[in-house]
């Protein structure tokens, strides 16, 4: 089977857009070819675009064919739409990388956003019940992730002592790691003392524990390994291994809320499909919808042990200079949260890692991770990109 | 100018499931709601149960199902109070917990007639019915007809 490298990548503004869903794709469209000149769009083949509100906030079904005549690609194998909520964009990501494995499609653009903010602006809180099981937990009033979160937080701080402030701390770091993303939602350093007195949302989640609703897209172009050298000047990025799996999605049956045993699983197939191991991970962008739920990826993605989530923070294991930095880019806490978008922004960092032309560099970064979690924590998705393929 | 969207605006949602045996091949859960009973399915090949109830087993594939009763009380586990971004439809502040119905199930549910600070870990609740918006069905020429619906959430005890 082929190789597959990622060879471009961009995105829009994040944040709330005075502009329409296809607005916004043609941004992350612009910015993804601007990242690479040496790709155009009539060298690609292939199209995944991923939108989970498309229908509800923009009225529109069938954006594939719709996205690729705005950017001017005419793909030949490959046109569809991809949806796995909060991980749409790492999904269009693994199967654009399967269909190039097998020689399905050359060159592939997967791009991904959402348009959530709409003229009534009280909306987006109610149309959220379509993101969970709609008969039974959505009738609940859940659909807005933080009960479920703070039930998450409440659970581990009681089971391993995690604290408000190592969670606070996420958000410190974070912010201060996309304080000069210039495509990022929020561009503000807060300090601890903020982040701990911020106004609760649900108790313990505060403030800048949650991430925000936001509009965006973001765009990479992936590309089996031989056209990539000729598609590319800069250093190839590969994707080595990627995995989903997931175990439950009604509430009732999510059977422990502090061990993701569906993150473990993602992972391990992803590290096994890679042939690395969690300690070879250089730069890791994970899913921080919550503060607490880096502190656990920390823990279920192999970086610490379990429970040991809130230390890894507080030591400074996760930022520049630790162990394994992640969300160098500022993540969801900074960046914002277009659910088809954030995997593909989540790639674009790694891959700017990898070349070594990140706006906050790793040095040296060979190996990097992203994740997603997706719904009622329903679903993870791993991936693993590396400079090498050994 | 008289317009279609005006005070309905793209933001109609209906957040209820379509309960009636028109529409629903386990409209008996919600009949026996109306009895005060919480019920689901179990399969008559396998024995396993499943929540939320099906038309057909997940272990063994069987279609052989029989409705079983839940314990309607149980015991609060971990309490979450939603005072900010409380959807449309909802009181604020938004009380959820996990409850332990009995060893049988846990369930993240709506807990009702509760203000901030009032529910504990260990609080015995029980299950409370309630009408929601009913649905409106097209009848014929032109008749609505009002179809009424429950859901459930739990109670204090
Ligand atoms: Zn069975």
């Amino acid at each position: 089977m082929r190789n597959v490298c990622v060879i471009a990548g961009g995105q829009s503004i994040w944040g709330v857009r005075k502009a329409t869903q296809r607005d916004i794709f043609q941004e992350a469209g612009k910015a993804c070819f601007q990242d690479n000149p040496a790709v155009s769009n009539k060298d690609i083949d292939g199209i995944i675009v991923g939108s989970a509100y498309t229908e509800r906030c923009s009225f529109q079904t069938h954006l594939a064919p719709l996205v690729a005549e705005y950017l001017g690609i005419q793909p030949k194998n490959l046109c569809v739409r991809v949806e796995l909520l909060c991980a749409t964009g790492s999904s269009g990501i693994i199967l654009a990388c399967a269909m190039i494995k097998s020689g399905q499609a050359d060159v592939v653009m997967v791009v991904g956003g959402e348009k959530l903010y709409t003229p009534q602006r009280w909306e987006i809180n109610y149309s959220e019940l379509a993101s969970v099981d709609h008969d039974w937990d959505s009738s609940m009033g859940l659909g807005l992730p933080p009960p479920v979160f703070a039930a998450v937080a409440k659970q581990h701080m009681k089971l391993y002592g995690t604290t408000e402030e190592q969670m606070a701390m996420v958000s410190v770091k974070n912010r201060r790691n996309g304080l000069n993303n210039p495509k990022g939602q929020f561009r503000e350093e807060i300090n601890l003392e903020t982040a701990i007195n911020a106004k609760a949302i649900v108790p313990p989640m505060k403030l800048y524990d949650c991430c925000p609703v936001t509009d965006g897209a973001a765009a990479v172009i992936l590309a089996a390994e031989e056209k990539a050298k000729y598609l590319t000047d800069k250093p190839l990025v590969y994707i080595r291994g990627t995995a989903q799996a997931s175990l439950h999605n009604m509430s009732a049956n999510f059977s422990n809320w502090t061990t993701w045993e569906s993150l473990r699983i993602a992972a391990r197939q992803a590290y096994t499909k890679a042939r690395v191991t969690a300690g070879d991970i250089n730069v890791a962008q994970t899913h921080d919808c919550f503060t607490i739920s880096e502190i656990i990826e920390y823990e279920d993605l192999g970086f610490c042990e379990k429970g040991e989530g809130g230390y890894f923070i507080q030591e400074g294991k996760s930022d520049f200079g630790g162990q394994v930095p992640v969300n160098t880019d500022g993540g969801l806490l900074s960046c914002g949260h277009p659910f088809g978008a954030t995997g593909i922004r989540q790639g674009i960092e790694i891959m700017r890692q990898l070349r070594g032309d990140a706006v906050k560099q790793v040095e040296g970064a060979r190996i990097g991770l992203t994740h997603n979690l997706s719904g009622f924590i329903a679903a993870h998705t791993v991936l693993i990109y590396g400079r090498d393929l050994e | 100018m008289n317009s279609a969207l005006e005070g309905k605006y793209a933001v109609t949602m209906d957040m209820y499931p379509l309960e009636s045996s028109d529409f629903n091949r386990i409209h008996p859960f919600y009949d026996h709601l109306k009895e005060g009973r919480l019920t689901t399915t179990r399969c008559r090949d396998c024995g396993k149960k499943s929540f939320p109830p099906r038309v057909m087993c997940p272990h063994c594939m069987s279609e052989n199902l029989e409705w079983a009763d839940l314990p309607v009380t149980g015991t609060v586990l971990v309490v979450t109070e939603e005072e900010v971004g409380v959807p449309v439809g909802f009181e604020t502040p938004l009380i959820h917990a996990l409850i332990d119905l009995s060893g049988e199930l846990s369930l993240f549910a709506r807990i009702r007639g509760c203000k901030t600070g009032e529910l504990k870990e260990g609080d015995q609740v029980k299950l409370t019915v309630f009408p929601v918006d009913p649905l409106p069905v097209d009848g014929k020429k032109g008749v609505v007809i009002l179809q009424e619906r429950v859901f459930f959430a739990f109670e204090k005890l």
